[in-house]
Protein backbone atom coordinates (compact mmCIF):
# COMPACT_ATOMS: atom_id res chain seq x y z
CA UNK A 1 0.00 0.00 0.00
CA UNK A 2 0.98 3.50 -0.96
CA UNK A 3 0.31 6.22 1.30
CA UNK A 4 -2.07 8.88 0.04
CA UNK A 5 -0.11 11.57 1.82
CA UNK A 6 2.63 10.68 -1.13
CA UNK A 7 0.06 11.90 -3.67
CA UNK A 8 -0.32 15.04 -4.81
CA UNK A 9 -2.91 16.30 -7.04
CA UNK A 10 -2.02 18.51 -9.99
CA UNK A 11 -5.06 18.62 -11.68
CA UNK A 12 -8.57 16.84 -11.44
CA UNK A 13 -11.03 17.73 -14.05
CA UNK A 14 -14.46 16.17 -14.92
CA UNK A 15 -16.91 17.69 -17.22
CA UNK A 16 -16.65 18.53 -21.16
CA UNK A 17 -13.46 19.39 -23.15
CA UNK A 18 -13.02 21.85 -25.56
CA UNK A 19 -10.14 23.42 -27.01
CA UNK A 20 -10.52 25.84 -24.88
CA UNK A 21 -10.47 23.44 -21.51
CA UNK A 22 -7.40 22.33 -23.31
CA UNK A 23 -5.50 25.41 -23.20
CA UNK A 24 -6.79 25.56 -19.52
CA UNK A 25 -5.96 22.92 -18.34
CA UNK A 26 -2.21 22.92 -19.74
CA UNK A 27 -2.01 26.31 -18.84
CA UNK A 28 -2.71 24.72 -14.79
CA UNK A 29 -0.17 21.95 -15.66
CA UNK A 30 2.48 24.81 -16.64
CA UNK A 31 2.17 27.01 -13.78
CA UNK A 32 2.27 23.69 -11.40
CA UNK A 33 4.82 24.05 -9.08
CA UNK A 34 5.97 20.55 -9.71
CA UNK A 35 5.88 20.64 -13.17
CA UNK A 36 8.08 23.47 -13.62
CA UNK A 37 10.55 21.76 -10.81
CA UNK A 38 10.70 19.04 -12.94
CA UNK A 39 13.56 18.28 -15.19
CA UNK A 40 13.25 19.31 -18.77
CA UNK A 41 13.71 16.04 -20.28
CA UNK A 42 11.07 14.81 -17.83
CA UNK A 43 8.45 17.71 -18.15
CA UNK A 44 8.70 17.48 -21.86
CA UNK A 45 7.56 13.91 -21.96
CA UNK A 46 4.57 14.65 -19.51
CA UNK A 47 3.79 17.64 -21.15
CA UNK A 48 3.39 15.62 -24.64
CA UNK A 49 1.50 12.62 -23.19
CA UNK A 50 -0.98 15.26 -21.52
CA UNK A 51 -1.77 16.64 -24.73
CA UNK A 52 -2.04 13.39 -26.71
CA UNK A 53 -4.44 12.11 -23.96
CA UNK A 54 -6.62 14.88 -24.02
CA UNK A 55 -6.75 14.87 -27.56
CA UNK A 56 -7.57 12.07 -27.65
CA UNK A 57 -10.77 12.43 -25.74
CA UNK A 58 -11.64 15.40 -27.88
CA UNK A 59 -10.94 13.99 -31.14
CA UNK A 60 -13.36 11.15 -30.12
CA UNK A 61 -15.95 13.04 -28.75
CA UNK A 62 -15.69 15.49 -31.69
CA UNK A 63 -15.98 13.40 -34.59
CA UNK A 64 -19.21 11.58 -33.16
CA UNK A 65 -22.45 14.26 -34.41
CA UNK A 66 -24.94 13.99 -31.92
CA UNK A 67 -24.04 11.67 -29.74
CA UNK A 68 -20.80 14.02 -28.88
CA UNK A 69 -22.33 16.53 -26.50
CA UNK A 70 -22.70 13.17 -23.97
CA UNK A 71 -19.31 12.22 -24.73
CA UNK A 72 -18.06 15.54 -24.00
CA UNK A 73 -20.11 16.10 -21.11
CA UNK A 74 -18.34 12.81 -19.43
CA UNK A 75 -14.65 13.37 -19.72
CA UNK A 76 -12.25 13.10 -16.74
CA UNK A 77 -9.00 14.16 -16.75
CA UNK A 78 -5.94 13.98 -14.19
CA UNK A 79 -2.51 14.41 -13.25
CA UNK A 80 -0.97 12.88 -10.09
CA UNK A 81 2.50 12.98 -8.66
CA UNK A 82 3.53 10.43 -6.73
CA UNK A 83 6.45 10.03 -5.05
CA UNK A 84 8.41 10.52 -8.31
CA UNK A 85 6.56 9.53 -10.52
CA UNK A 86 3.52 11.61 -12.74
CA UNK A 87 0.10 9.56 -13.75
CA UNK A 88 -1.95 11.24 -16.50
CA UNK A 89 -5.45 9.59 -16.32
CA UNK A 90 -7.71 9.94 -19.54
CA UNK A 91 -11.79 8.67 -19.66
CA UNK A 92 -14.07 9.33 -21.94
CA UNK A 93 -18.06 7.63 -23.10
CA UNK A 94 -17.04 6.22 -26.39
CA UNK A 95 -19.17 4.39 -28.51
CA UNK A 96 -19.54 0.69 -28.56
CA UNK A 97 -18.79 0.39 -31.86
CA UNK A 98 -15.55 1.80 -31.22
CA UNK A 99 -14.35 -0.24 -28.69
CA UNK A 100 -12.95 -3.06 -30.91
CA UNK A 101 -10.78 -0.54 -32.83
CA UNK A 102 -9.52 0.77 -30.36
CA UNK A 103 -8.72 -2.30 -28.39
CA UNK A 104 -6.82 -3.32 -30.74
CA UNK A 105 -4.39 -0.36 -31.34
CA UNK A 106 -3.83 -0.56 -27.24
CA UNK A 107 -3.08 -3.80 -27.52
CA UNK A 108 -0.61 -3.74 -30.44
CA UNK A 109 1.31 -0.61 -28.79
CA UNK A 110 1.99 -2.29 -25.13
CA UNK A 111 2.85 -5.48 -27.19
CA UNK A 112 6.07 -3.96 -29.00
CA UNK A 113 8.91 -3.07 -27.30
CA UNK A 114 10.64 0.95 -28.40
CA UNK A 115 12.17 -0.33 -31.07
CA UNK A 116 9.14 -2.01 -32.59
CA UNK A 117 7.29 1.18 -31.45
CA UNK A 118 9.73 3.27 -33.47
CA UNK A 119 8.99 0.90 -36.51
CA UNK A 120 5.16 1.34 -36.00
CA UNK A 121 5.39 5.19 -36.02
CA UNK A 122 7.13 5.42 -38.94
CA UNK A 123 4.59 3.20 -40.73
CA UNK A 124 1.83 4.83 -39.52
CA UNK A 125 3.04 7.97 -40.45
CA UNK A 126 4.06 7.66 -43.65
CA UNK A 127 0.56 6.33 -44.36
CA UNK A 128 -1.40 8.88 -43.05
CA UNK A 129 0.47 11.86 -43.20
CA UNK A 130 -1.45 14.89 -44.67
CA UNK A 131 -4.42 13.07 -43.16
CA UNK A 132 -6.12 13.72 -39.91
CA UNK A 133 -5.57 10.93 -37.77
CA UNK A 134 -9.04 10.63 -36.38
CA UNK A 135 -8.01 7.22 -35.07
CA UNK A 136 -5.36 8.08 -33.06
CA UNK A 137 -3.31 5.65 -33.87
CA UNK A 138 -0.05 7.75 -33.95
CA UNK A 139 -1.30 9.68 -30.51
CA UNK A 140 -0.86 6.20 -28.70
CA UNK A 141 2.59 5.15 -30.62
CA UNK A 142 3.69 8.73 -29.36
CA UNK A 143 2.16 8.34 -25.71
CA UNK A 144 3.90 4.63 -26.02
CA UNK A 145 7.35 6.10 -26.86
CA UNK A 146 7.16 8.95 -23.62
CA UNK A 147 6.66 6.19 -20.82
CA UNK A 148 8.85 3.51 -20.07
CA UNK A 149 5.52 1.77 -18.36
CA UNK A 150 2.79 -0.41 -19.85
CA UNK A 151 -0.08 1.71 -20.76
CA UNK A 152 -2.77 0.92 -18.92
CA UNK A 153 -6.55 1.09 -20.00
CA UNK A 154 -9.90 0.22 -19.23
CA UNK A 155 -13.49 -0.46 -20.69
CA UNK A 156 -16.35 -0.08 -18.75
CA UNK A 157 -19.67 -0.85 -20.40
CA UNK A 158 -22.18 2.32 -19.79
CA UNK A 159 -25.24 1.14 -21.76
CA UNK A 160 -26.70 -0.60 -24.99
CA UNK A 161 -24.40 2.11 -26.97
CA UNK A 162 -21.49 3.43 -24.75
CA UNK A 163 -18.47 2.16 -22.37
CA UNK A 164 -16.81 4.37 -20.18
CA UNK A 165 -12.48 4.26 -21.64
CA UNK A 166 -10.16 5.42 -19.32
CA UNK A 167 -6.32 5.54 -20.65
CA UNK A 168 -3.80 5.81 -17.69
CA UNK A 169 0.25 6.75 -18.32
CA UNK A 170 3.08 6.39 -16.00
CA UNK A 171 6.08 8.87 -16.36
CA UNK A 172 9.11 8.55 -14.29
CA UNK A 173 9.79 11.76 -12.82
CA UNK B 1 6.64 34.89 -54.58
CA UNK B 2 5.08 36.20 -51.87
CA UNK B 3 6.08 36.01 -48.64
CA UNK B 4 3.70 33.89 -45.86
CA UNK B 5 3.91 35.07 -42.58
CA UNK B 6 2.26 33.24 -39.51
CA UNK B 7 2.37 34.65 -36.12
CA UNK B 8 2.62 32.26 -33.47
CA UNK B 9 -0.09 31.88 -31.20
CA UNK B 10 -0.83 29.37 -28.08
CA UNK B 11 -0.69 26.59 -29.76
CA UNK B 12 0.50 27.07 -33.52
CA UNK B 13 4.06 28.37 -34.20
CA UNK B 14 5.45 31.38 -35.75
CA UNK B 15 6.23 30.68 -39.80
CA UNK B 16 8.43 32.76 -41.83
CA UNK B 17 8.99 31.46 -45.47
CA UNK B 18 10.20 34.97 -46.84
CA UNK B 19 11.83 33.82 -50.03
CA UNK B 20 13.10 38.04 -50.69
CA UNK B 21 15.02 38.22 -47.34
CA UNK B 22 16.16 34.50 -47.14
CA UNK B 23 14.87 33.55 -43.89
CA UNK B 24 12.46 30.38 -43.83
CA UNK B 25 11.52 29.36 -40.06
CA UNK B 26 9.29 27.66 -38.13
CA UNK B 27 9.64 28.14 -33.98
CA UNK B 28 6.99 27.72 -30.77
CA UNK B 29 4.72 25.27 -29.94
CA UNK B 30 2.48 23.13 -32.99
CA UNK B 31 -0.52 21.18 -31.63
CA UNK B 32 -3.31 23.48 -33.50
CA UNK B 33 -7.16 23.28 -33.25
CA UNK B 34 -7.23 22.39 -36.84
CA UNK B 35 -3.80 21.11 -37.95
CA UNK B 36 -5.18 20.23 -41.65
CA UNK B 37 -6.17 24.08 -41.78
CA UNK B 38 -3.00 25.14 -40.69
CA UNK B 39 -0.55 23.07 -42.20
CA UNK B 40 -1.96 23.07 -46.10
CA UNK B 41 -1.28 26.75 -46.84
CA UNK B 42 2.32 26.20 -45.48
CA UNK B 43 2.38 22.97 -47.45
CA UNK B 44 1.43 24.79 -50.77
CA UNK B 45 2.99 28.05 -50.20
CA UNK B 46 5.92 25.39 -50.10
CA UNK B 47 4.86 23.22 -53.48
CA UNK B 48 4.71 26.75 -55.59
CA UNK B 49 7.81 27.93 -53.97
CA UNK B 50 9.32 24.87 -55.37
CA UNK B 51 7.92 25.10 -58.50
CA UNK B 52 8.69 28.41 -59.11
CA UNK B 53 12.18 27.43 -58.20
CA UNK B 54 12.88 24.46 -60.34
CA UNK B 55 12.31 26.66 -63.44
CA UNK B 56 15.20 29.09 -62.47
CA UNK B 57 18.91 28.57 -62.78
CA UNK B 58 21.15 26.78 -59.67
CA UNK B 59 24.15 28.81 -60.15
CA UNK B 60 22.67 32.38 -59.53
CA UNK B 61 24.03 32.34 -55.48
CA UNK B 62 20.56 31.71 -54.35
CA UNK B 63 21.43 28.40 -52.52
CA UNK B 64 21.61 26.60 -50.58
CA UNK B 65 18.98 27.78 -49.10
CA UNK B 66 18.50 27.45 -45.12
CA UNK B 67 15.48 26.13 -43.34
CA UNK B 68 15.17 26.71 -39.71
CA UNK B 69 13.12 24.15 -38.02
CA UNK B 70 12.95 24.99 -34.00
CA UNK B 71 9.96 23.61 -32.23
CA UNK B 72 9.33 23.55 -28.57
CA UNK B 73 6.93 20.98 -28.79
CA UNK B 74 4.97 19.33 -31.28
CA UNK B 75 2.15 17.11 -31.19
CA UNK B 76 1.51 13.92 -33.36
CA UNK B 77 -0.92 15.11 -35.58
CA UNK B 78 1.51 18.01 -36.55
CA UNK B 79 4.22 15.17 -36.60
CA UNK B 80 2.44 14.34 -39.82
CA UNK B 81 2.43 17.83 -41.47
CA UNK B 82 6.35 18.26 -40.44
CA UNK B 83 7.21 15.30 -42.44
CA UNK B 84 5.20 16.63 -44.84
CA UNK B 85 7.36 19.79 -45.55
CA UNK B 86 10.36 17.50 -45.15
CA UNK B 87 9.21 15.44 -48.12
CA UNK B 88 8.40 18.26 -50.34
CA UNK B 89 12.07 19.97 -49.33
CA UNK B 90 13.66 16.91 -50.12
CA UNK B 91 12.07 16.86 -53.72
CA UNK B 92 13.90 20.09 -54.16
CA UNK B 93 17.19 19.15 -52.88
CA UNK B 94 16.87 16.09 -55.11
CA UNK B 95 16.05 18.33 -58.10
CA UNK B 96 19.54 19.91 -57.40
CA UNK B 97 17.34 22.97 -55.55
CA UNK B 98 20.21 22.68 -52.43
CA UNK B 99 18.77 22.97 -49.15
CA UNK B 100 19.87 23.14 -45.86
CA UNK B 101 17.62 21.98 -42.47
CA UNK B 102 19.00 23.23 -39.34
CA UNK B 103 17.21 21.50 -36.75
CA UNK B 104 17.16 22.89 -32.94
CA UNK B 105 16.71 21.47 -29.90
CA UNK B 106 17.64 22.11 -26.87
CA UNK B 107 20.61 20.33 -24.91
CA UNK B 108 18.86 18.13 -22.50
CA UNK B 109 16.00 17.35 -24.80
CA UNK B 110 17.10 14.31 -26.38
CA UNK B 111 13.52 13.39 -27.63
CA UNK B 112 13.53 16.08 -30.01
CA UNK B 113 16.89 15.24 -31.50
CA UNK B 114 15.80 12.08 -31.82
CA UNK B 115 12.76 12.82 -33.45
CA UNK B 116 14.83 14.97 -36.09
CA UNK B 117 16.72 12.30 -36.83
CA UNK B 118 13.64 10.03 -37.46
CA UNK B 119 12.27 12.78 -39.39
CA UNK B 120 15.55 13.31 -41.67
CA UNK B 121 15.88 9.72 -42.53
CA UNK B 122 12.32 9.50 -43.66
CA UNK B 123 12.04 12.44 -45.55
CA UNK B 124 15.74 11.33 -47.22
CA UNK B 125 17.00 15.10 -46.35
CA UNK B 126 20.32 15.62 -43.95
CA UNK B 127 19.36 17.90 -40.93
CA UNK B 128 22.26 19.78 -39.57
CA UNK B 129 21.41 19.68 -35.79
CA UNK B 130 21.79 22.91 -33.67
CA UNK B 131 22.23 22.00 -30.03
CA UNK B 132 20.75 25.03 -28.14
CA UNK B 133 22.76 26.16 -25.15
CA UNK B 134 20.04 26.17 -21.92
Amino acid sequence: MIPMSGTKTIIDYKGSVSHRTIERLLDKLRSAKEFQEMKKPTRKRLYSAFVESVDNIYKYAASRGKRSRLAKRESAVSVRKQDDQYMITAGNLILNDDVDELKFKLERVSQLDRENLKTLYEDIINREAGQEDQGAGLGLVTMALKTEHKIKYSFTPVDSTHSFFEIQIIING
Amino acid sequence: MEKLIIEPTLNSPRVILDPEKKIFEFSGESRPENVKNFFMPVLEWLEDFSDELSEQDSTNGKFPLEFHFNFEYFNSTSAKFILDIFKTLSKLNSRGKEVEVKWHYEEDDEDMLEVGKEMSRMARLPFDYVKIQN
